[in-house]
């Protein structure tokens, strides 16, 4: 066969076409992906219904603020059910469904995250944040693609056992869930109560969900603790201990971390059982929804809020586990942006590099002031008061840093 | 000692919610040889009525406000005066909630009677004759339906209700300790095992109950008999479910209202297992140990172990004894 001249062009048009429309799809994709697992079902599922309408509202505010370098940016939720194996089981089918488009993931869990860590290498690698806190994570050595999005629960202890110390605090008890999530800051926290002189009276494991309220009030009234620390719940068991406590008539204090300091449980609580909730105090590493005013970023969720999810009870307030998302979300953004501004492709070790330079950065109100990613987490938080009369928690600590 | 019985007192207290729960699994397998693998989830459909008419009721817009939250002058007057948290307060907070904790149980009982006559007749009845083994497998069936069913009708939402009975601390001292107790607990416990006995006595000495123990021996004979098997097949469920209603109402006054309420089925059913499946006082002296059991590991070893060492010693006695304490010996496994 003899090739003349257009024939060759033709051909040679025809091959470059062929090669180099998926090299250039590849570069500059239609769109990019961020997956996400989350507790729609089983015993979190009202904090993942929640945390659900988060990622509607920040693909929609990402991609009016010009998504990443101009390419728009979609997010995928699936349900875990609260299983880690679910979790990874829906990172690897967006790996498969979205290959390099997928960009980074939002995992669910502290289990989940320990689970997924041995998998993000070479290829299947991405950034990942989480509604975890888990000090473990907090580690870029180990953990490089992985990120917390405030302070570990190590670091919420060290806040809540420096504030009872400060106090004149002399006992404390450590009443915890029977799961990763509620063991994780146990061993750090005695050792931190032995080096501020503090006496642990008692470490008690709970059910996570349907704990013998009266054998663990029993325990605690037995331990004579003026503090006791609740950690790894979340909507049950350290409501109904708390009451507990408080019909037997202990003078204990109760503390709790992030994942018991939500309004809208302990508002509920109220209604049904009384004000037993009043002094309750643990760490937000947050400014409330409420606390709009040096909060910008605040003010612009309150717009978008305001009109998509008008009707509902998202309309006006936004709940600490959907904020904690929109950090996750607005790190894994910044590390983004900022990535493919520099020029650089969005691979995950390009991102974590980023990721782990992120300094003095203003967050629009997140926090009290500009922050530092350090050993991938956000070491800054602040100890805030339940009322029970206004239905706020309010702040008793100024913004402090571990 | 002191501290012994406080512990066993906790115990007893759980021991009689299971109990009260158990009851229902050993009435459907007694009248129907069906062994209910969803009675947890009837339970929470229970818990989620209770919720319903004690706390959705009661805040809607049409309805009386002395619904929601009874005050006549005299009980404003008497909670003016009554100390924040004191067993004084917490009875007139109970009064105040009085209505609407009535038509919570009274909801909860009728809407989960009617729900066990619709699983009975919809699901249970069109198997009469075919093989136990299905009927079992519709029960685990049955689970994803009514999980489904209440997260689309009440959401996963975590919600709280009212105690049925005043929760007025009770201490008294025995040696030197200080024994303390819930006064919800202990009226639950009180409720539970007037429930339990109630039925046994039902079940032993009614022409109904006799019916169920005629069935149970041998179906076809009952028939012969002029014994309604069907009639006595609805019965069964529906004293289930409204027992379940009780025990879900229990249950929701002291974890709250989830769907996670459903999975206390499942610890339950390794209780029925030990005691025996076709044995009311088996079953009772069953959850009694297993609730003293794990108050008495949580006291002793922590909360680790409490979630296991039960459960090791029901399997323990099952390799002994593989129909349970007082189960019958022919009892069929599956």
């Amino acid at each position: 066969m003899t090739m003349n001249r257009r024939a060759f062009l033709g051909t040679t048009a025809a091959a470059t076409a062929a090669l180099g429309t998926p090299m250039i799809l590849k570069a500059q994709p239609a769109e990019y992906i961020i997956g996400a697992s989350l507790p729609l079902t089983g015993p979190f599922a009202t904090a993942g219904q929640l945390v659900a309408p988060a990622f509607t509202m920040a693909q929609k505010l990402f991609n009016d603020e010009g998504g990443v370098a101009g390419t728009p940016i979609r997010f995928v939720t699936e349900d875990s059910g609260y299983i880690p194996q679910n979790s990874l089981a829906n990172y690897q089918r967006a790996l498969a469904s979205h290959g390099n488009n997928l960009v980074g993931y939002m995992a669910d869990s502290t289990g989940a995250m320990k689970l997924m860590a041995p998998e993000l290498k070479g290829a299947n690698a991405r950034i990942m944040g989480s509604t975890s806190f888990a000090s473990e994570l907090a580690d870029p050595a180990t953990h490089p693609y992985q990120y917390v999005s405030g302070p570990s629960y190590q670091s919420q202890f060290d806040i809540l056992l420096e504030n009872i110390k400060a106090e004149g605090g002399t006992t404390v008890a450590f009443i915890y869930s029977n799961t990763e999530f509620g063991r994780d800051p146990i061993a750090h926290g005695r050792a931190t109560a032995e080096r501020l002189g503090l006496k642990v009276v008692l470490e008690e494991v709970t059910k996570p969900q349907g704990a013998d309220i009266p054998t663990h009030v029993t325990k605690l009234a037995q331990s004579g603790a003026e503090y006791c620390i609740l950690q790894g719940y979340v909507t049950g068991v350290w409501p109904q201990l708390i009451g507990g406590a408080r019909q037997f008539g202990l003078p204990t204090k109760f503390r709790g971390t992030f994942w018991g300091m939500e309004k809208i449980i302990a508002d509920r609580i109220t209604e049904q059982a009384g004000p037993f909730l009043a002094g309750y105090e643990g760490v937000m590493p947050y400014r409330y929804f409420w606390d709009q005013a040096d909060a910008p970023r605040y003010q612009t969720y309150a717009k978008y809020a305001g009109e998509m999810f008008a009707g509902t009870p998202l309309e006006k307030y936004l709940s600490t586990w959907t904020l904690q998302t929109m950090c996750g979300l607005e790190i894994a953004f910044k590390t983004l942006r900022d990535t493919a501004e520099a020029g650089h492709e969005l691979t995950a070790d390009n991102l974590a590099e980023t990721l782990a330079g992120i300094s003095d950065w203003d967050t629009g109100g997140f926090f009290g002031g500009p922050i530092s990613m350090v050993n991938n987490a956000i070491g800054t938080g602040r100890v805030y008061a339940y009322d029970p009369e206004s239905g706020l928690f309010n702040p008793t600590s100024d913004w402090l840093s571990v | 000692m002191g501290q012994f019985l406080q512990f066993a007192i906790n115990g007893l207290m759980s021991g009689a919610i299971y109990a009260l729960i158990a009851v229902g699994i050993v009435s459907v397998y007694k009248a129907t040889k069906v062994v209910n693998f969803a009675h947890g989830y009837l339970i929470m459909f229970g818990a989620y009525f209770y919720f319903t008419f004690a706390v959705i009721v009661p805040q809607a817009a049409w309805a009386p406000a002395w619904l929601a939250s009874w005050q006549p002058d005299w009980l404003v007057a008497a909670k003016a005066d009554a100390p924040m948290f004191s067993p004084l307060g917490a009875v007139l907070d109970w009064v105040s909630n009085l209505p609407r904790i009535i038509l919570g149980i009274s909801g909860a009982v009728i809407a989960n009677a009617l729900l066990g006559r619709l699983v009975e007749r919809t699901l249970m009845r069109p198997l009469m004759g075919q093989s136990i083994f299905a009927m079992i497998m519709v029960t685990v069936g049955l689970i994803s339906i009514l999980s489904g069913a209440s997260s689309i009708i009440w959401t996963a939402d975590a919600a709280f209700v009212p105690h049925i009975a005043p929760n007025t601390p009770v201490r008294f001292s025995i040696g030197d300790t200080m024994i303390f107790l819930f006064g919800a607990d202990l009226v639950n416990m009180v409720i539970a095992l007037l429930l339990f006995g109630g039925i046994v006595l039902w079940v032993r000495y009614t022409k109904s109950g006799i019916a169920i123990r005629a069935t149970a021996e041998d179906q076809s004979t009952a028939y012969s008999m002029g014994i309604s098997v069907p009639k006595v097949f609805s019965r069964a469920w529906v004293l289930a479910c409204t027992t379940g209603a009780i025990a879900g109402a229990i249950l929701a006054t002291r974890n709250g209202v989830s769907p996670t309420l459903g999975l206390f089925g499942f610890s339950v059913l390794a209780i029925v297992l030990l005691g025996g499946l076709d044995s009311y006082v088996g079953v009772f002296i069953a959850a009694m140990s297993v609730g003293v059991l794990e108050a008495m590991t949580q006291w002793k070893l922590g909360g680790e172990w409490a979630e296991i060492v039960p459960y090791v010693a029901v399997l323990l006695v099952l390799l002994v004894r593989p129909h349970g304490l007082m189960g019958s010996k022919e009892v069929e496994r599956i």
